[in-house]
């Protein structure tokens, strides 16, 4: 029933649409290890850096690198906003984990609600036409957008990597991911850290809604159901890990999209539900809300000591 | 005599920290036993691994014959288990008296069911809790302060009212985790008037405590521990004069 | 007078909804905005017993709630048992995943929705008696939480927020605590949508989403959580307030985003500068006063 062009087609088209994926699960991950929050707020940024994306190309008429560059800065304002006045003041009152859950969620609605009224319920794209020019490469479809889309996700992940692993900032993230107190004890300003993790984020999702508002139609309630794919995708790869994450979200990706074989296509939205609630039914493993750890573990003198008769 | 809580090869270790290593403790019921042992050395951590709050990596835990491995904490504490904490635990948005009144053993509010139709059984309920909680409060000098709010009392009467929770539980065994620490005068009398008393009863008590006057006073015998193991058992005098002992303790 | 009976019904209804979810959100401290989607349980579950097989509609709506409280255990058990902070995601899961399988379902109405849903009391004695059914349920409910959290179980829940642990120390199984209300907050949504089935006799899928979601959300918040007339009070101001805006006569493409706007934009105005809400709730747990004859305890919780 299935030759084996057409599968192919399937999972090489699923593969590169899973790239935006990648980057929203990517973000999600990254501020939940580094500052210890669920952001569902991220939908917000999400559609901010959007509609920023899409003011510049569709009504300022900007070449599209210019509306790339707004879409971003659109992303980063609102990661900015966020933390400054929402999360720092949180965190400096010592809210509970649910006041600061219950902000993220409300503040992702206030956005869509605000960006519906502004640019009401239809959806729209980044640019006017969503069609992209098509390569045939070895029997399989490969088109315009599908190489840029992977090529800018690998460069971003990539990025993500090396800042980590190589520069100051980098390590200083890892730092405060692990023990924040610590880390300030240590002179790390631990707020500008969770601030540059938030701005970073935002960089990521909003490089991913212009992916996919070239390709696809987005309204305002959209990143919401883009942003829970995250939250799975994050469940699945294990809490704190950032490529698991990574992984996790191009399977679903994979997943999701060549679903279009087996069911009915009407039926798969449905199935981004499915993966939530079978990521935390089966997979759960690591899951909860971080708390700050407030004690040092000593490290023990081994039991050697007793036989030189010397503790330390 | 058969002992109350009975530890046998437990260990554990987190990541490449060891706090139990192959721990082997009986606690006998009427006696007072003393943990003694520098920071870290993993006595709080076996009173976690007893109450089920960490999961030991192999061993045993039977506390009257029963074992108690797999068993959640609530259930543990049903079987007749009780502990105080040494950042105390208390439940700052109930007074004095209804964090008490959460402390019997068995208490029929627990299920939702009989609250909502078998208000009879619950009152009786209640009323019983309340009768022993007065008991209680009174034997401990609480009473003057049952209704006031637990943010609002001194520190020593806060540790002692860690205590007096513990005992609604009307426990088999007991422990008692640093209940001396910050705690002088009347307020330190009282709480090893309560000890003492418990013990009487048959209980069997864990202490562990740095309060070296208190230990001697009160444990009929002593445990030392060192990173995740039994070190030495023996009476308290012993184990203090142990130069060996004293120079681990002291970290020289 | 059709509009005024409406209001009514929906302050009674969201009285109930939003004092529900205080019990699960501010008595248990279980982080769930699902809340709707046990309400639309209730609505769908009684609408299609008395639709289908003409059950009775009082009892049909009884059965909704039953239907939600069982529903309810589906997410709390699982998530639950690992761990509290697990019943957020499953509940938002189980609330979009529930409205977006409804809509294919067409036997249910689908997306379009379940329209000539029986109507009960309406024909016999008028419109009031419905709105006196609804506002004398919504009254019941109210009484009873404050009952249930001013008894042992209200103890226990306060403990429970305090310091689980601690909690579980003392022999008290805090996960089937958090069950049970889970479930009894969700049946009691439930029957107050069975209450809304009956009345406007038209129920669609979208309309359980997470804008109704944020409307008890912010009732709770902007009312104070942890108190009796807290969720009353933001019900009643939270029903009025989009009903002043009805008068400006907007298109509902506007309409609708912009009471989205205002009932999340009154919950971020609360958490950052009232959080506690209208009617702060008390710092210390005080009981009824306790019946079983022990006399001076009353005079000294005065003191």
């Amino acid at each position: 029933m299935f030759d084996l062009a057409v599968v192919s087609q399937i999972l090489w088209t699923s593969f590169a649409t899973s790239s935006y994926f990648v980057l929203f699960a990517v973000a999600f991950a990254l501020v939940l290890k580094v500052n210890k929050v669920f952001n569902f707020a991220q939908a917000g940024v999400m559609t901010c850096g959007f509609y920023a994306a899409y003011v510049g190309v569709r009504i300022l008429n900007l070449p599209g690198y210019a509306g790339f560059m707004l879409g971003i800065a659109g992303g980063v304002a609102m990661s900015f906003v966020l933390e400054y006045f929402g999360f720092a003041v949180l965190r400096q009152r010592k809210a509970s984990a649910m006041f600061v859950f219950i902000f993220t969620l409300i503040v992702s609605q206030f956005i869509a609600y605000a960006v519906m009224m502004i640019f009401g319920t239809w959806p729209t794209t980044i640019f006017a036409s969503m069609f992209w020019p098509v390569t045939l490469v070895g029997g399989i479809a490969v088109s315009a957008w599908d190489v840029p889309a992977i090529a800018a996700t690998v460069l971003v992940l990539t990025g993500l990597w090396a800042f980590l692993k190589y520069s100051r900032n980098g390590q200083f993230m890892l730092a405060v991911a692990d023990n924040a107190d610590l880390a300030e004890l240590y002179g790390i300003q631990k707020d500008r850290i969770l601030m540059l993790s938030m701005v970073m984020a935002g960089v990521i999702v909003s490089v991913g809604m212009f992916l996919y508002g070239s390709r696809a139609q987005v309204q305002a309630a959209a990143a919401t159901e883009l942003m829970l794919f995250a939250v799975a995708a994050t469940i699945l790869g294990g809490i704190g890990n950032i490529w698991g994450a990574a992984i996790a979200a191009v399977v679903l990706g994979v997943v999701q999209n060549s679903s279009i074989l087996f069911i009915p296509s009407a039926w798969q939205g449905f199935l981004l539900f499915a993966f939530l609630f079978f990521a935390i039914v089966l997979f759960p493993r690591g899951f909860r809300l971080p708390e700050r750890r407030n004690t040092l573990k000593r490290m023990a003198v081994a039991p050697q000591a007793l036989s030189d008769g010397k503790g330390n | 005599m058969s002992s109350t809580l009975e530890i046998r090869g437990l260990c554990k270790s987190f990541g490449g920290i060891v706090v139990a290593d192959s721990i082997d403790l009986d606690l006998s019921p009427g006696r007072v036993l003393g943990l003694i042992g520098p920071n870290g050395a993993g006595k709080t951590s076996l009173f976690n691994l007893v109450c089920g709050v960490v999961k030991p990596d192999a061993g045993s835990i039977r506390l009257d014959g029963q074992s108690l491995e797999g068993l959640p904490t609530y259930q543990r504490a049903r079987m007749g288990l009780a502990r105080t904490w040494q950042n105390l635990r208390l439940f700052p948005s109930l007074s004095v008296m209804d964090n008490l009144m959460l402390g019997p053993r068995v208490y029929s509010a627990d299920r939702l069911v009989d609250v909502l139709f078998r208000p009879a059984q619950i009152r009786a309920n209640e009323a019983e809790a309340r009768d022993r909680a007065r008991d209680i409060l009174e034997r401990t000098g609480l009473s003057p302060i049952a209704q006031s709010r637990v943010q609002d009392i001194s520190f020593g009467q806060q540790k002692l009212v860690g205590v007096a929770r513990a005992l609604m539980n009307d426990a088999r065994c007991l422990l008692l985790d640093e209940p001396m620490a910050g705690v002088e005068g009347q307020t330190y009398a009282l709480i090893q008037k309560a000890v003492r008393d418990i013990a009487a009863s048959g209980v069997a008590i864990c202490v562990v405590e740095h309060n070296v006057a208190f230990i001697r006073d009160l444990c009929d015998e002593g445990v030392f521990m060192f990173a995740g193991k039994v070190l030495a058992r023996g009476s308290v005098e012993q184990l203090i004069a142990d130069p060996h002992l004293t120079e681990l303790y002291f970290g020289t | 007078m059709d509009f005024v009976y409406s209001i009514l019904i929906f302050i009674g209804l969201f009285v109930i909804l939003a004092s529900s979810f205080d019990l699960v959100i501010g008595h248990c401290g279980l982080i769930s905005i699902a809340h709707p989607i046990f309400y639309a349980i209730g609505a769908y579950v009684s609408a299609m017993l008395s639709k289908q097989s003409g059950m009775p509609v009082p009892l049909s709506i009884l059965c909704g709630g039953v239907g939600a409280l069982l529903a309810s255990a589906l997410v709390s058990v699982p998530a639950l048992r690992v761990s509290g902070d697990y019943l957020l995601i499953a509940s938002i899961g189980f609330q979009l995943g529930l409205i977006e399988l409804a809509k294919h379902f067409h036997e249910i109405g689908g997306a379009g929705g379940l329209t000539n849903i029986p109507s009960f009391l309406i024909k016999d004695f008028g419109r009031e008696s419905y709105v006196v059914l609804v506002l004398a349920l919504a009254g019941v409910t109210v009484l009873f939480i404050r009952w249930l959290t001013q008894g042992p179980y209200g103890r226990m829940m306060t403990a429970m927020r305090d310091d689980e642990l601690a909690f579980s120390m003392l022999g008290r199984n805090a996960i089937w605590i958090k069950v049970a209300v889970f479930a009894i907050g969700s049946g009691i949504a439930g029957i107050a949508g069975g209450l809304y089935a009956h009345y406007f006799r038209f129920i669609e899928p979208d309309q359980f989403g997470l804008l109704q979601s944020s409307a008890v959300l912010t009732m709770v918040v902007v009312g104070g959580m942890r108190t009796t007339m807290g969720p009353v009070i933001g019900a009643i101001v939270l029903q009025l307030m989009p009903q002043v805006i009805t008068f400006f006569n907007l298109p509902p493409s506007i309409l609708g985003p912009l009471q989205g706007l205002l009932f999340t934009g009154l919950v971020l105005f609360f958490m950052f500068v009232r959080p506690q809400g209208l009617l702060p709730a008390a710092d210390l747990w005080v009981g009824r006063k306790p019946l079983e004859g022990a006399g001076h305890s009353g005079k000294e919780a005065r003191s």
